[in-house]
């Protein structure tokens, strides 16, 4: 029920991120489930591994072929995915509580809260080069511009 | 008996033919780089302005360009035979992400590339994607509330939270259209966004409205904490531009800061 709960708000909560970001009409849907499957893959990779780093960075790989692969079939730029669908990724709540440490005047804490935010983000980060430079090797030897 | 006209040599009209090649090429330049400003204003990364701009600049008979893009500056050289060598450079300030557009956008650099534009159509092109309407305030309170409330539910808010967490963005996202409009810059408005949030979810839960603060405050700050920023940043860095991404990271951490201000704020305040 938890799992619904969440997999709904990821869903909801990248349309409202995609709709701040101006996406239109039916790539609205497409980007909002993008966020939701991100979410999802990240829950399953629960049963594999309890390392947020290991679980985002699935999630993100995921994510990015999803927004690749999609932009190529609705042409239109993966941007578009990559931006709305890595919202439920993105270790907002993680920066929040480092900030929170670092104004209770909690040094070690935060240090190690911020560490751990900074290592997501890079784990996402990464995931994201990965599918998109291998797409990008993919277009260029079948001679198309990348999208 | 009149006077002979003078005859240019074939040095000053080969001069004159370069002058008058390089002032089509400037204004070419100038619109290749007007679409590439608002690409990168729309919330387009680095290395695919910068490709943008090359295509578009070869397109129209450059033979070689040069394209340096950051965050906030285009600078862009282009050498030909028949024009010389021009350099444009641009200032670039307030980024305001709008995905639809820089779609629209990516598709004209496409076809500046593939039908060769001239300046003037590049121009008409360009004030058709900026026409193009975004939602009204009454819609942005909609968006920001569902928004809100679905990280509230999200990071697993009660139902009161949830409803609560909706209602504050609005009147956050009235406050930040207000603060928009006397053009106070963007660290007033997250700074007073994130202290009145804080002051407006601890109220809610004195008042019994909310159950838990922590889950309500965390629906606003969503909105404001820049996690896509930091992500963004390091992709920046690790894709090869690390100015930018550096730039990012530090405009990413100043905003998280302000943030964490305002909530103490609040907390002292309450």
């Amino acid at each position: 029920m938890r799992y619904f709960l969440e997999l709904a708000a990821a869903f909801t909560g990248s349309m409202g991120f995609a709709m701040i970001f101006h996406v239109r009409r039916e790539k609205l849907f497409l980007a909002s489930l993008g966020g939701m499957l991100a979410w999802g893959v990240y829950l399953l990779m629960g049963l594999v591994s309890d390392q947020d780093v290991v679980r985002s960075f699935a999630a993100s790989v995921f994510m990015t072929v999803y927004a690749e692969v999609l932009a190529r079939v609705v042409k239109c730029p993966a941007t578009l995915f990559i931006a709305t669908g890595c919202i439920p990724l993105v270790p907002g709540s993680a920066l929040y509580h480092t900030m929170e440490y670092f104004m209770d005047g909690d040094v070690s804490a935060c240090l190690s809260q911020g560490l751990a935010t900074v290592l997501v983000a890079v784990s996402i980060a990464l995931g994201m080069l990965f599918p998109t430079s291998i797409f990008r090797l993919a277009g260029r030897t079948r001679g198309k511009c990348p999208r | 008996m009149e006077e002979p006209k003078q005859i240019l040599t074939p040095e000053e009209v080969s001069r004159l033919a370069v002058m008058a090649e390089a002032e089509l090429a400037n204004e070419y330049l100038y619109q290749i780089l007007e679409v590439g400003q608002t690409m990168l204003q729309c919330g387009g990364e680095v290395s695919r302005v910068e490709e943008s701009i090359r295509r578009m600049c070869l397109a129209f008979g450059a033979e070689r360009a040069d394209v340096f893009t950051i965050t906030s500056s285009i600078v862009v050289t282009v050498y030909a035979h028949k024009f010389g060598t021009l350099t444009q450079t641009r200032r670039i300030s307030g980024t305001q992400f709008d995905l639809h557009r820089l779609e629209l956008l990516n598709a004209l650099s496409r076809r500046i590339c593939a039908e060769h534009l001239g300046p003037e159509e590049t121009a008409r092109a360009l004030e058709e994607v900026q026409a193009v309407p975004q939602y009204g305030p009454v819609a942005q309170m909609g968006i920001y509330a569902l928004a809100s409330a679905s990280f509230s539910l999200f990071f697993g808010g009660s139902f009161a939270d949830v409803v609560v967490s909706g209602c504050i963005a609005v009147v956050l996202k009235i406050m930040d259209l207000f603060i928009k409009r006397i053009e106070a810059g963007g660290g007033a408005s997250v700074l007073l966004c994130s202290c009145l949030g804080g002051l407006l979810s601890a109220l809610s839960v004195r008042l019994g409205l909310g159950d838990n603060v922590d889950m309500i405050s965390i629906g606003n700050i969503m909105l404001l904490i820049p996690g896509v920023a930091l992500t963004n940043s390091l992709r920046d860095m690790f894709g090869g531009n690390t100015l930018s991404g550096i730039m990012r990271f530090i405009e990413a951490l100043l905003q998280a800061l302000t943030i964490a201000f305002g909530l103490a704020l609040a907390a002292r305040l309450m």
